[in-house]
């Protein structure tokens, strides 16, 4: 309808002007204030799906009298857009990955911990005390670790992979039955790590050369998944499979044939934290969460009900026997040697990477 | 559902369309249809039976288990995003059932200046990327300053479901007859009355398919939800989205099963009660 | 019933007693302002002015969350029509369109059976029971189209037990295919089905008794009065399919990505280049609303009666 054509010229023309009029506001401004629901009796936190069951909420409640709610996300960035976008103020407790506390601190989102009113940092193992992301442990406190690795049907692979190059070298037998973890950063990052630099590498020719080598390894790619592998492997439709850590040795049980390794040649290694905002509504229920989470009882028991690698030396040196020595949760030192946790790149790096994993998904 | 074979030679002619009579007999027609509902109800039958699967994975089966379903009803979490889900579609489709017909009719019976912008607009939030209308919503509410809750979501929700309940509510409109409203308002009736009386009786199946519509569209929303939505108020699709990512544990799919169940249960309900109704 | 003017077309406003004044004025605002105000007020205030932070965020280059806005030019723009990113679009158009197609093809039959051939009195119970599946979540079912199509999965252990060769469905197109016309199969159906349930059965008999042959009367009678509700219809089926990135994601394969799922990175990513994704949400806006204009622009003879 003609209706139609002016309704589209006069948007057009309404939209110039007010964004024309309404320039020089900043996107996602930062609040630093709590929202003014301040209580003192609940605490409010921002977490993933996996770490928070009844029974340890249920646990802390009985033992602080605080009421814990809990709101859960799936990605680093969905929090960080959500809070920047507008959801500061709300929580006391964050749980981001070791490059997300970069990030947040770079945005003067976190609070400096009072290290005197934390109990248990000591009890880490020394890696954890003074971590690259975050010297010192000033703004965040370890809370799991993991590595991304290759899980694998022993039974129907002819050898057993030991390095990120197996995958190029066993392409023909892998034939689309190998998925890949759908994260950039992983899937470019082993592919540098291949070729001998750093997941971190902002050198352009190294990122295109990983590139050029995952286009090499795409025919035998079935799919960028980070969860939908699990029933494919374990019923067998699936050989191989990109995947982290802890969820390997969820999955692990369900198959015998199922293994899992961490590349010689090296990973990635990733550390969930806890921080809290500047703007928390209830700082001291935040310590008092810190706490509870630091304790090696409760830390025993996050590894066996939710299958991650806990932080606490003395918590390790609790768990039984068969718990320690499973390389899924546990990798031998040499590997974790090799590892580096991934860091937060400058944004030309980060878009050139965006724009070869577009053309890589698309094909 | 057999009945005697009609009496003429339709059998031979291969299109799938027949002489409209209200009898039937098994023909292709129904087997394709039964196919259809097949289709659609594949997944579910999968769900149904790996909510009943021992293992926690959708791979072999395990064995028979119940535990999924008692699972369920101690997860708290589940059945309050549940509850809020449900307070989330209702109130959104109960404001953008009225607004939306009004908006619908307003739109097919006035012209003013402007009309052509406006009815533009009423398409818009089917056209505007989900992320993008989130993350923009979210960063108008912050600009503004207005807190988050549950009432933000319904809030976001009621935009696109009155765009859905106009857009089926038009379709039936623009093939109304028009002149029953003519002819009550010959008869004496006054604008209100004919509109009530006469118009809105033949939109009310248009108004209901757009409110089912509307509602299913808002139980399933997860984008705008969780930009949206203030803390503590999470609504079902947050919680499973990001359950999917540690495995979506089978008593989701137990849910899942318990709505269908639920929910056909309520529809059969109903219209073995408007049945009964028709015939008093 | 007597009708004393002849009618113009439907909905002109039906004739009140003239009023002076000011109550005149009211009464003529009063209809319109009542039925469109709510709505409009709504739009307006959470559709309109988010979408216009959309379209100004579209105008800067690289912004992200903490940078100040200031539109600098139309870089996105250009950035979106780059060879890459018109392939993602045109294979979100082409999944749309396959989509559209099939949902069309499947649907219609359902529709006329139910809206024609069925039992009245079980027809609302069929389409419900049509439309439920929809109640559970839709990433529930597309994760259980894994299951069904994967290699050892359940289509093809049906098929193994016939005898059939199995079907090497998962991770690839016609998977995509298979899942969202089965996520947006119902809608088609809902809206097709209030189309044809008004139909006048008499005009079919009527059109058969003068001798036409079933086809006949479907493409000259069914499908010109079914007309509103096939584009009604399409339109809804493919601007939903245009903006589902889960189904191509989960079954697609390794060459999956969609126009939608290169705005949720863009958001939602580690770049956070909220200008380009606002870009391309912009396009796909634009885009749609002139393929809306044109169908609805061809589609627009009324059924003469």
């Amino acid at each position: 309808m003609q209706t139609r054509r002016g309704f589209l010229q006069s948007t057009m023309a309404a939209a110039i002007a007010s964004s024309a009029s309404g320039c020089g506001w900043t996107l996602g401004e930062i609040k630093t204030t709590p929202s003014t629901r301040f209580s003192s009796d609940t605490l409010y936190i921002y977490t993933w799906a996996g770490y928070t069951d009844r029974d340890l909420l249920e646990r802390f409640t009985q033992e602080t009298g605080l009421r814990v709610v809990a709101d859960v996300f799936d990605s680093n960035e969905a929090m960080l857009a959500r809070i920047q976008a507008g959801g500061a103020g709300a929580y006391s407790i964050i749980y981001p990955s070791e490059y997300m506390v970069q990030k947040m601190v770079a945005l003067g989102l976190l609070a400096e911990l009072d290290h005197t009113l934390i109990v248990g940092l000591e009890d880490l193992f020394p890696k954890f005390q003074n971590p690259d992301y975050d010297p010192n442990s000033t703004y965040s406190v370890p809370l799991s670790w993991g590595t991304t690795g290759l899980i694998y049907n022993s039974r129907l692979l002819s050898s057993s992979p030991e390095d990120w190059e197996d995958l190029w070298t066993y392409q023909d037998q892998l034939n689309r039955r190998l998925t890949l973890l759908n994260d950039v950063r992983e899937v470019m990052g082993a592919s540098l790590r291949r070729l001998g630099y750093s997941y971190n590498s902002t050198n352009p020719r190294e990122i295109n050369q990983a590139y050029q080598e995952l286009v090499k390894l795409r025919g035998a790619i079935a799919s960028f998944t980070t969860d939908a592998w699990r029933p494919q492997m374990i019923v067998g439709d699936l050989l191989l499979a990109m995947c982290y850590s802890s969820d390997a040795a969820e999955v692990m049980p369900e198959n015998e044939d199922l293994e899992y390794i961490t590349p010689v040649s090296g990973s990635s290694l990733w550390i969930d934290t806890l921080v809290i905002p500047k703007s928390a509504p209830n700082p001291e229920g935040a310590y008092q969460w810190i706490n509870f989470m630091l304790r090696p009882d409760i830390a025993t028991q996050i590894v066996e009900r939710l299958s991650f690698a806990t932080p606490s030396l003395v918590a390790y040196r609790q768990l039984p026997q068969e718990l320690r020595e499973d390389p899924a949760l546990f990798p031998p030192e040499s590997v974790i040697a090799n590892s580096e946790t991934v860091s937060p790149l400058p944004p030309e790096i980060t878009a050139l990477f965006d724009r070869y994993w577009t053309r890589l998904t698309s094909g | 559902m057999q009945d005697i074979n009609n009496h003429n030679h339709q059998s031979d002619i291969p299109q799938e369309m027949q002489k409209p009579k209200i009898r039937f007999r098994v023909s292709w027609q129904i087997i394709f249809v039964g196919l259809m509902f097949l289709y659609m109800y594949l997944p579910i039958l999968v769900l149904t039976f790996y909510s009943f699967n021992e293992s926690r994975y959708s791979a072999g089966w395990q064995g028979f288990t119940l535990q999924w379903y008692v699972k369920l009803f101690q997860d708290t979490r589940i059945l309050s995003a549940l509850k809020n889900s449900l307070t989330v579609g209702l109130s959104a489709v109960a404001i953008s059932s009225v607004i939306g017909t009004l908006m619908a009719v307003g739109l097919s019976r006035f012209r003013f200046p402007g009309k052509g912008i406006y009815l533009g607009i009423s398409y818009l939030p089917l056209i505007v990327p989900d992320i993008a209308i989130a993350v923009s919503t979210l960063v108008f509410l912050a600009a503004l300053a207005i807190p988050l809750s549950l009432s933000t979501i319904i809030g976001a929700h009621v935009v696109f479901c009155l765009a859905y309940v106009a857009l089926v509510v038009s379709t039936r409109l623009a093939d109304l007859d028009p002149h029953l409203e003519e002819a009550a308002l010959d008869l004496g009736a006054t604008p209100d009355q004919a509109f009530i009386k006469v118009l809105l009786p033949q939109l009310m199946p248009g108004i209901i398919s757009g409110c089912l519509l509307a509602f299913v569209l808002s139980m399933d929303d997860f984008l705008i939800a969780s930009f949206t939505a203030g803390s503590g108020a999470t609504t079902l699709p947050m919680e499973i989205f990001s359950r999917i990512r540690t495995g979506v544990k089978p008593d989701i799919n137990a849910l899942s099963v318990i709505l269908i169940i639920g929910s056909g249960l309520l529809a059969f309900a109903a219209e073995f009660l408007r049945n009964q109704n028709q015939k008093n | 019933m007597a009708v004393s003017t002849p009618p113009k077309t439907p909905y002109e406003p039906p004739t009140t007693p003239a009023k002076t004044g000011l109550s005149e004025i009211w009464s003529k605002l009063a209809g319109p302002l009542i039925m469109l105000g709510p709505a409009g007020v709504w739009l307006l205030l959470l559709l309109v002015f988010p979408t216009l932070v959309i379209f100004q965020l579209s105008l800067v280059e690289n912004i992200r969350p903490g940078d100040v806005v200031i539109p600098d030019g139309l870089g996105n723009y250009l950035r979106v029509f780059e060879t890459i990113n018109l392939r993602v679009i045109a294979r979100s158009v082409n999944f749309a369109i396959g989509t559209t197609v099939f949902c069309l093809l499947l649907g219609f039959p359902v529709a006329y059976w139910i809206a024609i051939m069925a039992p009245p009195k079980s027809r609302n119970l069929l389409l419900l029971g049509f439309v439920l599946p929809l109640w559970t979540s839709s990433l529930l079912r597309s994760y259980a189209w894994i299951t069904i199509l994967r290699p050892t999965g359940v289509l093809n252990s049906f098929l193994g037990l016939l005898g059939l060769p199995t079907l090497a469905l998962l991770n690839s197109s016609p998977a995509v295919l298979i899942g969202m016309t089965y996520s947006y199969l119902p809608y088609m159906v809902t809206v097709l089905y209030a189309s044809l349930e008004k139909l006048d059965r008499r005009l079919l008999e009527a059109s058969a008794d003068l001798g036409a042959v079933p086809p006949e009367t479907f493409w000259k009678i069914t499908v010109p009065q079914a007309k509103t509700g096939i584009i009604a219809g399409s339109l809804l089926v493919f601007i939903s399919s245009l903006g589902d990135f889960v189904d191509p994601e989960l079954l697609g394969g390794a060459s999956s990505m969609t126009v939608s799922r290169l705005i949720y990175n863009q958001f939602l990513g580690a770049t956070q280049n909220w200008g380009f994704g606002s870009a391309l949400s912009m396009v796909l806006i634009f885009g749609v609303s002139i393929a809306i204009a044109l169908l609805i622009r061809y589609g627009d003879g009324r059924p003469s009666k």
